[in-house]
């Protein structure tokens, strides 16, 4: 079986005024279908960038990534892809229903999926009553539900979520919690990069760290962490050795 | 390119919505008014002068209205962020550019169409008329010479922010309309290497006065004959290709800078 995300010796590298920035370096990464993923980082460490590389918006400077052994840039590999991105934004001016309706033809479904999948999705995120009101309307957890419901219209074989519990409230993220629980009920992956550790705790199988552009850890969150230390202690240690070591070099 | 088509409907949408093609209107109406109440040195029932204001006007409106929404359709998109949902979906940059192109032209051809109603209805109740098939040319052409600013516009906001897209885009186009039909005249009186110089301005300046029959229309001149309509719509149609093809080429690799990509 293909890997869901398959990473190998991955760089990435901006230009800038000041010299070139090394977002990320040499990572390599394989993602079994079925698995949820928990990407760990301090902000600036490489995993938005990850992220645009898996997405296609981004063309690695060096290294290859795959998506469902796809190549990330090529359109195909995003039809298997939900996104929800940190901070969501969207068409303020159309409603939810009109959003997911326009999604779903995005990725070519037919109109009687279209329709059952908007309505179900509408419903999972209790935006039925708001479905047909502009999506300015909403407030900032609306606005994220619908975000999120936008991002399960084609059903994804592999869901990314870029910090998706940031700036929610406690039902919010019990919300992502247990949708992250369905999707890996239903056999698919998530992807999922958070500062929560707590919540990368419970909910994944395995996590990846990522330190200075660097993957400094990978596995399952059970054989990375001893007993009686938590995932916190382990990631603050990891992290600022990870810093400690890479101080000086260009 | 069915993508591309469901990209311009999101751009229908927000135009419609966002309500500032009606003050275009609103501005029409109130030139309109103008034109049918005012009746300056006696002119006010002589439908040539009628349909000559009102078509400038519709061009004039037509143009800004191109350039206005056109620049501001994909960086709008990167500085509110919805570019990054949108192209993580299976949609190619260049169908997201097509998509854009298609929206805005079909938006302002309806407000064009528009327009050339309400001249023609002035007109008829001045007691004026104009020939059918040179409206039903003028029109035609003046969609092609929109599809070509918009391809303009789109092509600029590809690497300009919106307001240098726009600044540039009307220089750009303004000197087009009014220098390019003139420089044959200039060439005459500029020997040398500046000849040289406006003779490569020629060639490179987009022409919209070949797009332009304002004059056949107000003068009752007929209609163009078909070969030079073909050929002045094949010009467009290359010219607005070449441009989304220069938009693509500008966008096709481009990073955005939402915030902090690292």
């Amino acid at each position: 079986m293909q890997p869901a995300i398959d990473l190998r010796g991955l760089s990435v590298t901006f230009p800038t005024p000041s010299g070139p920035v090394h977002a990320l370096r040499d990572v390599t990464l394989s993602i079994e279908p079925g698995t949820v993923f928990g990407f760990l980082g301090p902000n600036g460490a490489g995993k938005t960038t990850t992220i645009h590389t898996l997405l296609g918006f981004l063309e690695p400077t060096a290294g290859q990534a795959f998506v469902f052994g796809q190549e990330s840039t090529a359109t195909i590999a995003r039809e298997r892809i939900g996104y929800l991105a940190e901070n969501p934004d969207t068409y303020t001016f159309l409603t939810g229903r009109e959003l997911l309706t326009l999604t779903g033809k995005l990725f070519l479904l037919g109109p009687a999926v279209i329709r059952e999948r908007a309505d179900r999705l509408l419903d999972d995120t209790a935006l039925t009553g708001a479905a047909d009101r502009r999506i300015a309307g909403y407030s900032r957890g609306m606005r994220q539900r619908i975000c999120l419901a936008q991002s399960l219209m084609n059903d994804p074989d592999l869901l990314i979520l870029d910090e998706p519990t940031g700036g929610m409230d406690p039902l919010g993220r019990m919300e992502i919690r247990r949708l992250i629980t369905a999707r890996k009920a239903a056999g698919k992956t998530v992807f999922f990069s958070s500062h929560e550790l707590s919540e990368v705790e419970l909910v994944c199988d395995r996590v990846g760290i990522v330190a200075g552009g660097r993957l400094v850890a990978e596995g399952a969150t059970a054989d990375l962490v001893k007993p009686g230390q938590s995932l916190e202690r382990y990631f603050v240690d990891l992290v600022t050795a990870a810093a400690a070591r890479t101080e000086g070099v260009p | 390119m069915k993508r591309a088509w469901i990209v311009s409907t999101i751009v229908w949408y927000e135009m419609l919505r966002r309500k500032d093609i009606y003050v275009l209107f609103i501005m029409l109406a109130a030139l309109l008014v103008v034109m049918i109440a005012l009746d300056v040195f006696g002119l006010g029932q002589v439908t040539g002068y009628v349909k000559d204001i009102g078509l400038l006007a519709a061009w004039l409106l037509g143009w800004i209205l191109a350039i206005s929404t056109s620049i501001r359709q994909l960086p709008q998109e990167e500085t509110r962020g919805t570019i990054f949902p949108l192209l993580a979906k299976p949609v190619t940059r260049w169908e997201l550019i097509v998509g854009k192109w298609l929206g805005v032209w079909v938006v302002v051809l309806t407000a064009v169409l528009m327009f050339y109603l309400t001249i023609w209805g002035v007109v008829v109740l001045k007691g004026g008329a104009f020939n059918p098939l040179t409206l039903l040319q003028a029109y035609v052409l003046h969609a092609i010479a929109l599809a070509v600013l918009v391809a303009i516009g789109i092509a600029l906001s590809t690497r300009l922010n919106a307001d240098a897209a726009a600044a540039t885009a009307y220089v750009l186009t303004g000197a087009a309309f009014a220098l390019a039909p003139r420089i044959p005249v200039l060439l005459a009186v500029t020997p040398g290497f500046r000849g040289m110089l406006l003779t490569g301005l020629y060639y490179l300046l987009p022409h919209f006065e070949l797009f332009d029959l304002r004059r056949r229309l107000v003068h009752d001149w007929g209609s163009a004959g078909g070969v030079a309509m073909a050929g002045v719509i094949l010009y467009g149609v290359l010219l607005a290709l070449g441009f989304l093809l220069l938009a693509w080429i500008g966008y096709r690799r481009k990073r955005f800078s939402r915030g902090d990509l690292l």
